[in-house]
């Protein structure tokens, strides 16, 4: 699909960032070029190439560019530590790592990382010695490259990790029929065009921001990098001087527009369309925005990584007359509220979102029992639990897991938990998300220190920024004398929250 | 110097976990560096108002005001000297 839009429009703008403008042609070439590299390097059919990049022309060329070397593309959690990157990496068995040289973590990863895996740096220094050199490979010529190799519909295009690093990491397994089936679902009801700019802030290793990736290039638009929203008013600035048509984010994001702007100080009558997914968003915050930019379209979206990205949508215009709905299906897929046994629920009964479509994931990376726990009978059990009106629109109630949902990030308890309770004074650690209006949930650790041993707050901190991404160190810890269990020593982590 | 150590020590201890001084510099970019993220970011700004009596309207989020230890200082000496 991309490549149609580089025959189409070949110097329309692909990727801008900051001063740098790569259109279609030159993305295209620079694909070609990192494939071509790969396979003169003698990779095999689905070898994974992992990527330690922030959202960059680079980025998506070597993405694309590993894929159309017939290779599955695994990009990394930038702001994950060593161990994490190190686990994710071994297990999806990568061969290969492309990597930024300024990435804090390089160099421990490096060390972690064995023989087998072939590093490609990228970076103005050249500090770090790898024998294999990226100013080599974009100016290699790749004008007779083909894409023969992307000849199985059904084969694994790309891994994205989703939580947990310690023990079973899980990789969402995603086909190139799975992506495409969700590209041309998501294209139908937004509507893009060659005329579109998306200002994009979601990383592209996330499914949101993989999605806003492959749509736009897939019609000849054009994806505007930021890659922060720290500071709100630069990014309505951007949106006013480049003409923006677009804009993408969670439910935090919007709560920082709308909380430390006024939108209505910067002229965004370019702007078309904006979608929200990633977590529900308070329908008042809805509204406000709404009133602030009453002009634009505004899609509430729901998926899962495991859905390749999308399963369903709120028209816009039954945004007011159904708000707080996540919508109907998206175009191909199928939904169905189902209760514990598997059967469809009645009327407005509470059930678990089921869905099932050519955006369905293969699986999780070699875990079929992983797998086989969410895909029952071509049915993905999303662990979401939802209600539909007497008109179809479905509604969520909450989630059936104890995932934490922080910000853009899905969180495991359990692999923070297993981080503080390395910790020699820990006796016992449970992590809950409670309630932040920023961010939706942030995260608590309460704890049991060891008798007669001292901790402080500082200790375990540090102690997790060390180890994981920080966005996984808790906000707030709690020191208490016993954690409440059940009379069968199970957690009671609601009367943590 | 009371400022920037103010500043310096609530940086270092929300957010690198740590009281060696040696690993923020005063110029060190929060955002380039990956120290504050777009949320921590809030948390400087109402530390900032409650610590030294002064108020970050929404304008005057930008990096050029808030984005290492030295921007903020100068910030903070402006907005006390308007007042």
């Amino acid at each position: 699909m991309f490549y149609s839009m580089v025959q189409r429009v070949p110097e329309a703008d692909a990727i801008i960032h900051g001063e740098s403008r790569v259109t279609y042609e030159k993305l295209w070439n620079l694909s070609c070029s990192v494939a071509q590299y790969l396979n003169q390097q003698g990779m095999q059919k689905d070898e994974r190439v992992s990527i330690l990049l922030e959202n960059s022309a680079e980025y998506v060329a070597i993405y694309y560019g590993a894929q159309a070397a017939g290779g599955v593309a695994v990009g990394l959690n930038t702001a994950a530590k060593a161990r994490d990157l190190e686990n994710w990496i071994r297990h999806c068995g990568a061969t290969w790592l492309f990597a930024n040289e300024s990435h804090p973590e390089l160099l421990k990863l490096l060390q972690r990382l064995d023989n087998n895996v072939k590093i490609i740096i990228l970076g103005k220094n050249n500090n770090i010695e790898t024998g294999n050199d990226w100013n080599s490979i974009v100016n290699i010529d790749a004008s007779n490259f083909s894409l023969s190799k992307l000849d199985n519909p059904n084969t694994a295009a790309t891994i994205i990790y989703t939580s947990g690093t310690t023990g079973s990491p899980k990789g969402v397994t995603l086909s190139h029929k799975n992506l495409v089936s969700n590209i041309q679902s998501i294209l139908a009801y937004l509507k893009l065009s060659k005329n579109d700019r998306i200002l994009n802030v979601l990383p592209f290793y996330y499914t949101y921001g993989n999605s806003v990736l492959h749509t736009h290039l897939s019609v000849g638009g054009s994806i505007i990098l930021e890659n922060s929203m720290m500071y709100p008013n630069r990014i309505l600035e951007k949106i006013v001087n480049e003409k923006v048509t677009g804009f993408s984010g969670v439910p935090s994001t919007f709560a920082l527009l709308l909380g430390r702007t006024n939108l209505r100080d910067y002229d965004l009558s370019s702007v078309r369309y904006m979608t929200q997914a990633g977590g529900p968003m308070p329908p008042a915050k809805i509204r406000q925005l709404m009133d602030n930019i009453p002009h634009i379209k505004f899609f509430v979206m729901y998926g899962q990584t495991e859905a390749s990205a999308r399963l369903t949508y709120l028209p816009p215009e039954q945004l007011f007359n159904k708000i707080g709905s996540i919508g109907k299906p998206i175009p191909g897929v199928e939904i169905e509220i189902r209760d514990e046994y598997d059967n469809i629920v009645c009327g407005r009964e509470i059930g678990e979102i089921c869905a099932r479509g050519n955006n369905i994931m293969l699986g999780y990376w070699e875990d079929m029992d992983a797998t086989n726990k969410v895909i029952k009978n071509g049915w993905l059990h999303t662990g979401d639990l939802a209600h539909q009106d007497a008109d179809g629109y479905i509604y969520i109630d909450g989630r059936s897991s104890e995932m934490i949902k922080t910000g853009a990030n899905r969180i495991s308890p359990k692999e923070i938990e297993e981080i503080i309770t390395e910790i020699p004074q820990v006796q016992e650690a449970v992590v809950v998300g409670v309630p932040d209006e920023i961010l939706g949930q942030i995260i608590k650790a309460v704890i049991v220190i060891r008798q007669n041993n001292v901790l402080k707050k500082l200790d375990v901190q540090s102690y997790c920024k060390n180890n994981l991404a920080d966005y996984k160190v808790p906000k707030i810890i709690e020191f208490t004398n016993e954690i409440p269990k059940t009379s069968s020593g199970k957690i009671q982590r609601f009367k943590l929250q | 110097m009371v400022i920037e150590q103010k500043i310096r020590d609530y940086i270092l201890e929300n957010y690198l976990f740590t009281d060696d001084q040696s690993v923020l510099n005063n110029n060190d970019s929060f955002l380039d560096k990956g120290i504050i993220d777009s949320t921590g970011i809030l948390e400087v700004i109402y530390f900032i108002e409650e610590e030294f009596a002064i108020r970050v309207n929404d304008e005057d989020m930008i990096p050029e005001n808030l984005d290492s230890i030295n921007n903020i200082v100068t910030f903070i000496e402006q907005k006390q000297r308007v007042a």
